[in-house]
């Protein structure tokens, strides 16, 4: 009843048997991974680029609420010479929680630091002293004044949910640098996820591959479903290792009655990189490794910045055992622990500032003494500013008119500042840029041209900076 | 393979650019020609240099790209937009001009209007709002005074007229079947074209790989062993057709197919965005369409159903939840709350990408921007469907799961709507009269009303009270802001049903009150009733079921006065100078003896001293009419029936009619719930009421900053014979919703009908005729047989539109059973099996491989219907959303072992291991489950506690079953889970390893074997 499967045609997999690449061979799996280059260990650029990156891998750091940029990074001195006078609009504008109050200064001093002369604030101490190292977009600005459509646009581009998020693109574009481990992880803060959920880390509409995987870095299995629960003692150990053998085996038997079905071989080769993660993934989550210098240095030492610490660690190890992006969010949604600071800057800023300020300063400079800011680019971002204005007396509103990211490592020119806001620092003056700027720097500088890489879906090319984007060379190297 | 030629091409385009390391943008054929004819233009162009200003040539070459490059967007026929009227595509269009006149005047460029309007020197127009380079506009200046000479003539073509012959908007005809091709005529065209392109076509399938085929693909789950060797066995001729019909009774079969739908129209259980919330009633809808799909209901119906089965069904109440589908996609709680303008237009666009997809495959929502960049779809066109559901609001809706209970609630609240408006026609028919007679009967008269008798009464501001002789309190002396009068007595009656509150004229209140603000009105905020039974010192305030008053102020009804909010209140007003009456009801008859003491409060703390003046208090027994009758009604009363003016008789029969039905609604059960949309809905905002369509404008590039025209309900304006603006409707949002079902479902619109056709397809093959089933515009995939879709579209159009009969056809094709097991030949004559000369293997779908682990197991709960079952625990997180745990989740819970369709699809938090194997995100609709295979997925397939649950318990069958005989034991489990019999070679090794780690192992091990995991 069936035709003979052994036939004189050779097929790709004969082939690529022919080649001498056994099943865990990275290439085979690359050309069998899946339905088409899209699906493909090296991404839809079939592991090149369209010219030559300066960056591999990118640890981003997410600031969840919207940080203030004008009690932190944007100095602005006409806020004493204006504080209480009544100089906001009129008007609640859209995405404003409240009207908005009389012009507040901040609480905080603000000081130059470096050659470069950077203002920065008193909650970040140890950012301060690293200032000569980054590159500042001083005016981006937002579509909106609203935590769930600002977080997609950072994260995916678009203002509505079902895109594909910037991990996920880089995972698309460029596949994986190292295939024992996830290409694309989130580190979420353990006290919650960001505004959205996980909507923030997804793959929409490309393939469920290259949506970020959850690491929960407390738990003592970080890594989901890498191993059995301990309940189930025969899929553990030596019979969970007889098992997968045995499976493996039965697989390529039966995958040889359909000698081209590429689906099949997907699943050969991923067993046999889930194997290779099974070994390699505790290694590489494995903070106790690192000396008590380095743990110290993180600030593991200390309560306030000890999670925030362990996972900028966390990302370093990743990202030098090559996994390609990592995202360290600070802050859960909600009212308290994070950025979103409507009710009071001074109490509710310095302590989410100081949790992460030690650990961001330490992991740049461990990047660059062990050589890996040569080729990895650190981020600090947040979703939108917040509004020179007060809320209450003592808070400050949702602004998406201008706040501050920062860029650091690879390709980026140290020390650079591009872009300016208002006097007042409520909307961006100078040099504005949206996310699709920031996107399209960051897709340039991992050798993407940002107009190049897109996915047909709906009736549309889609693009991760949609019909926009410049790559902001003001602040490249 | 000439009909795919386009196809081959972009492939090819695309490899070649591949290898070079380019991902390239598909362009489509029109470019390229595009790009010809501006390299002809270009050598033209060279010998083009000494022209001037006033030749065709100059025109050709340096004016018209800068006018379609720059202006075409807004002002062509081919765009399809007009902006202002104005058409710079042909010389007609700028010389007759639009709204405000001529655009250009030939010779005198400082006076033209598209001059000033490029050099942005006019007050108003500034075009195009990016200005043109100085270059650009020096050589427009320079054709304008040099005459303007235009050599385009000829009225461009309409783009709608143009793109009707794009395949998918073309008439929709039925196609002859090729005669050689075979007896189904799905067949007929397919091997026709096999044969055509000479291709080589595999054999049928064996029976088992059949049975698992089409029970998977109807049902979502594998089939028994024993219905596998029923199948075998069966020799009948058509036992292939029968195994079909008895596979579509069941109602697997609706739970299957329904979980496709909630794919293309993104259908989920919570919110989604920054507010993930819970939507306890949205399982109401899943119910409904899992029904709807069994009963076969025809496809116009199920559109109709779903947009608009208020309108087109009232008395169908258990068919509301068809109306989760106008709720299925996502709602942004804070942007509603803090952002309301962009939350509605981007709340509205969700909703028009989902109707417009699901339905009719296209991509109106692309025209939010700017008119559609590939097919016909203006501006105008996707605002229109935008002013569709201006008027609804989200959140639960009430309905009537029991008709009979649904009836006898909208007879009842139809009667209270005519009262509340006094339609004489309702209330005064005969169908109401004999009820309205009884009821007046019934009234009570005063003589029910015992006076009490105040032992004590108490002004909280010390306000002068005093006792008058028909036992009213009257207020004097300085009015305080506010006050609370509290009265004790002891009860006249031992049993107390309700008490009246009388608010008396007094010609010592202000304009003779009853009430002590200046113009005599009053505020009572709250009405409380306690009983301190005896020695007692503290007492709750009783129940009150119900209040009424002769006269309401507007938005100051008696309702506000037990409501237990202290900021509403009852008042008067204008009809001050008057005594007025309110009766409050008790929800229970309190008994009472003459040891207890009997405490009214009146609280009156709205301030401005709108006080009661005069008040008395009494007390009825009755159960019976005991309410405050209107003034009007009271009056009516009064003269004898005959002599009453039909004036009077109306105020009577509504006043006794309104009173009837909220006694009968009182009685009925709590309407059930729906997460649905429609002019009234109940969400964390509260009551959304719109119902009256807000006011829709273009947006200039989606701009909320910079609105156009006003535009009422429509659709999309291709087919001349199929109008899209559905004009004469009256103000109210649900005609509009029923205007758009009875275009989506109108014979003559030629995309429904191929839309869901192709929808079919795609599920029972895995890949559609087009591959992009929600995308038949130009950046959407063509048909590979274009033929046999417009054959099978009207295959369904014309008959009972049920998509059973599209499952018969298709399932009983000889297409359907080809092996997949094919040589590599025969896969590399059609790599990607477009033409269907063989079998596709396919991987079960997310839910499918849960619930094939379940029937495999024997542990499937078949129970249909009923709220959504959550796999995770869930504790309150920092908001809103909850925090969901999955990952401690035992599957040995109540629920359980139902179907995945019937689990919890939390939008923003979803099922982990749901997601590894390609659970869609759906933040979008997904028409296409894409297919990916990771190492998490791998991890995530044997280490999920879900399969590794089942393993354990099909290890322990097994194990009762083989009575301890190993090799016996992995004969069965090989039976059960794969459907065949095992090889010596299999066994041994199951064996062997299940020896050595257990049952539970080889189970395991199963679970995670492709044979089981895909369906070849």
């Amino acid at each position: 009843m069936f035709l003979s499967p052994v036939a004189d045609g050779c097929s790709r997999r004969d082939v690529l048997c022919q080649l001498g690449a056994g099943f865990g061979s990275v290439v085979l799996a690359d050309l069998l991974a899946g339905e088409s280059r899209a699906a493909d260990g090296r991404g839809i650029l079939g592991g090149r680029t369209h010219h030559p990156p300066k960056v591999r891998r990118v640890i981003q750091l997410f600031m969840n609420g919207g940080a203030s940029p004008m009690d932190t990074f944007d100095y602005k001195p006409a806020l004493e010479k204006h504080h209480g006078q009544s100089l906001g609009p009129k008007e609640k504008p859209e995405g404003f929680v409240a009207p908005a109050g009389a012009v507040m200064k901040s609480p905080f001093a603000f000081a130059q630091h470096g050659e470069s002369g950077r203002w920065v604030s008193s909650v970040f101490p140890h950012q301060a002293k690293i200032v000569d190292e980054l590159a500042f977009l001083m005016a981006m600005a937002s579509k909106t004044n609203v935590h769930g459509p600002a977080s997609y646009m950072m994260n995916t581009g678009f203002v509505l949910p079902g895109f594909p998020c910037l991990g996920a693109w880089i995972s698309y574009a460029l596949g994986r640098i190292n295939e024992d481990l996830p290409d694309f992880v989130v580190l979420p803060d353990p006290r919650g996820l960001p505004y959205n959920q996980k909507a923030n880390f997804s793959a929409g509409f490309l393939p469920a591959r290259h949506q970020g995987t959850l690491i929960d870095a407390g738990k003592r299995q970080p890594v989901p479903f890498l191993f059995a629960p301990e309940d189930f003692e025969f899929a553990r150990g030596a019979a969970d290792k007889a098992t997968v053998d045995l499976l493996a085996r039965m697989n390529k038997r039966h995958a040889s009655r359909y000698p081209d079905e590429s689906k099949l071989d997907a699943r050969l080769a991923s067993a046999e990189l889930a194997a290779r993660m099974q070994l390699s993934a505790p290694e590489a989550f494995d903070v106790t490794q690192e000396t008590a210098a380095t743990q110290d240095a993180y600030g593991l030492n200390r309560s306030v910045t000890a999670d925030f610490g362990r996972r900028c660690l966390l990302a370093r190890r990743l990202i030098e055992r090559g996994t390609r992006f990592v995202q360290v969010w600070s802050g859960p949604q909600g009212a308290v622990n994070n950025w979103d600071n409507h009710g009071n800057i001074q109490t509710e800023l310095a302590p989410i500032a100081e949790s992460v300020d030690q650990p961001i300063a330490a992991l740049v400079m461990d990047l660059k003494q062990r050589g890996l800011l040569a080729d990895t680019l650190v981020v600090w971002t947040t979703e939108f500013g917040r509004t020179p204005f007060a809320q209450g007396s003592l808070g400050r509103d949702h602004n998406g008119g201008s706040f501050v990211t920062w860029l650091a490592g690879a390709g980026i020119r140290a020390g650079a500042a591009y872009g300016q806001s208002d006097e007042l620092g409520y909307q961006a003056a100078e040099g504005k840029t949206y996310c699709y700027d920031f996107h399209a720097t960051l897709l340039h500088l991992l050798g993407i041209d940002h107009e190049r890489l897109t996915f047909r879906t709906a009736g549309i090319d889609r693009r991760l900076t949609d019909v926009h984007g410049h790559v902001v060379r003001e602040i490249l190297a | 393979m000439m009909e795919n030629s386009e196809q081959v091409t972009r492939r090819e385009v695309m490899e070649t650019a591949a290898e070079v390391g380019v991902a390239v943008s598909l362009k489509r054929r029109p470019y390229f020609s595009r790009v010809a004819v501006a390299m002809l233009a270009g050598l033209v162009a060279l010998g083009a240099e000494a022209r001037g200003a006033g030749d065709e040539g100059f025109f050709r070459e340096r004016v018209e790209p800068i006018l379609r490059e720059r202006c075409y967007g807004c002002h062509s026929h081919a765009s399809g937009t007009m902006e202002g009227m104005l058409a710079l595509d042909w010389k007609s269009g700028w010389e007759a001009g639009g709204d405000r006149g001529p655009a250009i005047r030939p010779g005198e460029p400082d006076q033209s209007l598209l001059i000033q309007a490029v050099r942005h020197t006019h007050a108003e127009l500034k075009m195009p709002e990016e200005q043109l380079p100085e270059s650009d506009i020096n050589i427009l200046v320079e054709w304008v005074k040099q005459g303007a000479h235009d050599p385009r003539t000829v009225k461009p073509v309409e783009r709608a007229a143009a793109a009707r012959e794009w395949w998918s908007l073309r008439d929709l005809l039925r196609p002859r079947a090729p005669l050689a091709g075979g007896a189904n005529p799905v067949d007929a065209f397919l091997n026709a074209r096999l044969t055509a392109e000479q291709l080589p076509i595999a054999d049928d399938c064996d029976r088992v790989t059949l049975i698992r085929r089409l029970t998977n693909d109807l049902w979502g789950l594998p089939p028994t062993p024993d219905e596998v060797a029923e199948f075998v066995a069966d020799d009948r001729p058509d036992a292939v057709e029968r195994l079909i019909d008895r596979l579509l009774a069941s109602p697997h079969y609706g739970e299957r197919w329904a979980r496709h739908w909630f794919d293309v129209i993104h259908f989920a259980d919570s919110h989604g965005f920054e507010h993930d919330v819970f939507r306890p009633h949205a399982w109401r809808f899943r119910d409904y369409v899992i029904a709807a799909l069994n009963e076969d209901i025809s496809w116009s119906r199920f559109i109709r159903e779903q947009l608009a089965v208020d309108v087109f069904w009232p008395e169908a109440t258990d068919r509301v939840p068809a109306l989760g589908f106008l709720g299925a996609g996502t709602y942004d709680h804070s942007a509603a709350v803090t952002a309301p303008m962009s939350f509605e237009l981007l709340d509205r666009d969700d909703l028009v990408t989902q109707v417009m997809g699901a339905f009719v495959s296209t991509t109106a929502h692309c025209a939010r921007c700017h008119a559609h960049k590939f097919d016909p779809i203006s501006q105008e066109d996707y605002y229109s469907v935008q002013a569709v559901f201006a008027g609804i609001g989200k959140g639960n809706i009430p309905f009537d799961a029991d008709r009979t209970i649904g009836q006898q609630r909208q007879k009842w609240q139809g009667l209270r709507k005519a009262a509340e408006r006094r339609d004489a026609a309702v209330l005064l028919a005969a169908e109401w009269e004999v009820a309205t007679r009884e009821s007046i009967q019934n009234l009570a008269g005063e003589e029910i009303w015992r006076v009490l008798l105040a032992e004590t009464f108490l002004s909280s501001s010390g306000a002068v009270l005093t006792r008058q002789v028909d036992e009213s309190i009257l207020a004097s002396g300085p009015p305080p802001e506010t006050d609370t009068l509290a009265i004790t007595a002891i009860s006249p009656l031992p049993r107390v049903t309700a008490i009246r509150v009388e608010v008396l004229v007094d010609d010592s209140l202000p304009m003779r009150g009853p009430g002590r603000a200046t113009n005599g009105n009053l505020h009572l905020s709250e009405f409380e009733l306690r009983v301190f039974r005896k020695g007692a010192v503290d007492a709750k305030p009783l129940a009150i079921r119900r209040a009424t008053a002769d006269f309401n102020q507007e938005a100051w009804t008696i309702e506000h006065a037990i409501d237990g909010n202290p900021k509403t209140a009852w008042g008067i007003h204008p009809r001050e100078g008057e005594s007025h009456v309110a009766v409050f009801e008790l929800a229970e008859p309190l008994e009472v003896t003459p040891e207890d003491r009997l405490m009214v409060v009146l609280k009156q703390l709205h301030g401005g001293s709108h006080l009661l003046g005069r008040v008395r208090v009494s007390l009825t027994d009755s159960a019976e009419g005991v309410f405050a009758l209107p003034a009007d009604a009271a009056k009516a009363l009064a003269v004898p029936p005959d002599e009453r003016s039909n004036e009077l008789r109306l105020a009577l029969a509504a006043a006794v009619l309104g009173r009837r039905a909220d006694d009968e609604l009182a009685r009925l059960p709590a309407p059930d719930l729906v997460y649905a949309a429609g002019p009234a809905a109940v969400n964390e905002r509260g009551t959304v009421r719109i119902d009256m369509p807000r006011e829709v404008r273009i947006l200039r590039r989606g701009d909320l900053a910079q609105p156009g025209d006003v535009v009422g309900p429509g659709a999309l304006a291709i087919w001349d014979d199929l109008p899209a603006r559905f004009e004469g409707l009256p103000e109210q949002e649900s005609v509009r919703r029923a205007a758009l079902a009875d275009w989506l479902a109108d014979a003559r619109n030629r995309l429904t009908w191929r839309s869901v056709a192709n929808r079919v397809w795609h599920y029972h093959f895995g890949q559609g005729l087009s591959n992009t089933p929600s995308d038949f515009g130009q950046m959407g995939s063509p048909p590979s047989h274009p033929e046999l879709l417009d054959w099978l579209a009207c295959e369904i159009r014309d008959g009972d539109q049920g998509l059973k009969h599209l499952h018969r056809l298709l399932c009983a094709s000889e297409a359907y059973r080809r092996s997949s097991s094919v040589p590599t030949q025969l896969i590399q004559a059609d790599p990607e099996n477009r033409l269907l000369g063989r079998g596709t293997v396919r991987r079960l779908d997310a839910e499918a491989i849960r619930d094939a682990v379940l029937r495999v197991s024997d542990a499937l709960d078949e129970t249909m219907t009923g709220p959504a079952i959550s796999h995770f625990s869930q504790k309150p997180g920092a908001q809103l959303t909850p925090i969901l745990d999955y990952s401690t989740y035992l599957w040995t819970e109540p629920g359980s072992r139902r179907r995945a369709v019937y689990g919890v699809v939390w939008r923003g938090i979803p099922d982990p291991f749901l997601e590894t194997v390609d659970l869609p995100e759906l933040g979008l609709p997904a028409p296409v489950r894409s297919f990916s295979a990771s190492p998490l997925q791998a991890l995530s397939l044997l280490n999920d506690r879900f399969l590794l649950q089942l393993s354990s318990e099909l290890a322990t069958q097994i194990r009762e079953q083989s009575a301890d005989d190993l090799r016996l034991a992995m004969r069965m489990l090989i039976h059960r889970v794969w459907l065949r019999d095992g090889t010596e070679d299999e066994v041994a090794e199951l064996a062997a390893l299940a020896n050595e780690h257990g049952l539970e192992a080889a189970c395991r091990l199963l679970f995670n074997s492709n044979e089981f995991l895909f369906v070849d």
